[in-house]
């Protein structure tokens, strides 16, 4: 707890310090475990713009953003090392956007995974590369995702 | 202003940034969601006023279960500066003697300064910041902008270099702005505006809510400890 508790009472405000590579999330769905994953769609591809409305309400009510802000914050520690507890965190919150309906599931195709890339400036080009597969998970009902839930909780 | 003024002032503008946080919470998953729901009764109960050292406790119990249940900071550095200010309001209230009432005030002001100063030192020490690069790339590849329109920004190689240097030079020189009242009133309207800025184009709403909770007390730090 005093590892976690140190760098905020002892803050080291290096904000943007250097831009590393930046975490980008795929899901699709599988017929069978094994399956090769054929057509990924991205997690939350944000809007093509932000109404002045909806700018003014984001600033005071934003979960859905800031959610995805920690989902990324998942994604940049499993970039540096394994994490079960991270993994299963992304995984988590994808079950979840299936449960309330924000991702169509494929009744044909009862497996869902992820994918990490790591976004990156080499020179002058931009490089995408997949760092990590998150390991397929049945779908089975919505009682999998609460179960799903309670163990990303524990 | 005095310090009791700033105290209060400091824990009704912490009282609504952790009220926002903990409505962001209960729209969540558990068990975030529950301590979500303890954490907005507790902001109102600061808010109110009610017994601010239990109260208090009571947050920074939260604080902790929250920090060890993300194994880190949910919202990162605006996790970092509420539970900051949380801890020296609370650690003001039950410092046994006035000198350490100072001390422990005094730590925020000079956390909410050195977080400008020191977020300016790191982008000049970066060649890619001095250039306008690392913004360019803020804007081009990191998750942060909150539209494809936003993520646009990044093809004004000009705006970007503006945009750098405004915002190191302002980092900078904040702390140059407590040796005068309305210098420092100025760098705070200045800096408030910047973290409107950033939850626009960023989505960093929690950053604008809870970085003006610490502005009641580095005015008085100022009028206390430097103009004295």
């Amino acid at each position: 707890m005093l590892k976690l508790l140190l760098p905020v009472i002892f803050p080291s405000w290096r904000f943007f310090s250097s831009i590393g590579p930046s975490p980008r999330i795929h899901f699709t769905f599988l017929t069978n475990e094994n399956d090769e994953p054929d057509a990924w769609q991205e997690f939350r591809p944000r809007p093509a713009k932000v109404s002045l409305k909806s700018g003014l309400w984001r600033l005071l009510h934003n979960p859905e953003w800031n959610e995805t802000l920690y989902i990324n914050t998942c994604a940049e520690r499993l970039f540096e090392g394994y994490s079960e507890m991270r993994e299963q965190e992304i995984m988590r919150r994808i079950l979840a956007a299936i449960d309330s309906g924000e991702i169509k599931v494929d009744s044909a195709k009862p497996y869902v995974t992820y994918r990490l890339s790591a976004v990156m400036r080499e020179g002058q080009v931009i490089n995408q590369q997949v760092t990590f597969v998150a390991t397929p998970l049945l779908l089975v009902d919505s009682a999998l995702i609460s179960a799903s839930s309670e163990k990303g909780a524990a | 202003m005095l310090l009791e003024q700033a105290v209060r002032y400091s824990e009704i503008i912490l009282a609504f940034a952790y009220a926002q946080q903990s409505l962001e919470y209960i729209r969540g998953l558990q068990p975030e969601k529950t301590w979500g729901v303890i954490r907005l009764f507790l902001s109102f109960l600061l808010l109110m006023g009610f017994q601010p050292v239990l109260v208090e406790a009571g947050l920074l119990i939260v604080s902790c279960v929250l920090l060890y249940r993300f194994q880190g900071p949910y919202n990162g550095g605006s996790d970092c500066m509420s539970m900051l200010v949380l801890l020296c309001l609370f650690l003001s209230h039950i410092a046994p003697t006035e000198f350490w009432q100072q001390i422990a005030l005094g730590y925020l002001a000079f956390q909410l300064t050195f977080s400008y100063f020191q977020s300016g030192y790191i982008k000049i020490i970066n060649a890619d910041w001095r250039s306008g690069q690392a913004l360019t790339d803020v804007f081009a590849i990191t998750a942060y902008p909150v539209s494809e329109h936003a993520r646009r920004w990044a093809q004004s190689p000009r705006l970007m270099f503006v945009m750098s240097w405004s915002v190191i030079v302002f980092e900078l020189l904040f702390p140059l702005s407590l040796l005068n009242h309305y210098a420092l009133i100025a760098a705070l309207v200045i800096a408030a505006t910047f973290h409107l800025a950033n939850a626009c184009l960023f989505g960093l709403n929690r950053f604008f809510w809870i970085w003006p909770a610490a502005y009641p007390i580095i005015l008085w730090f100022q009028s206390r400890i430097v103009v004295t």
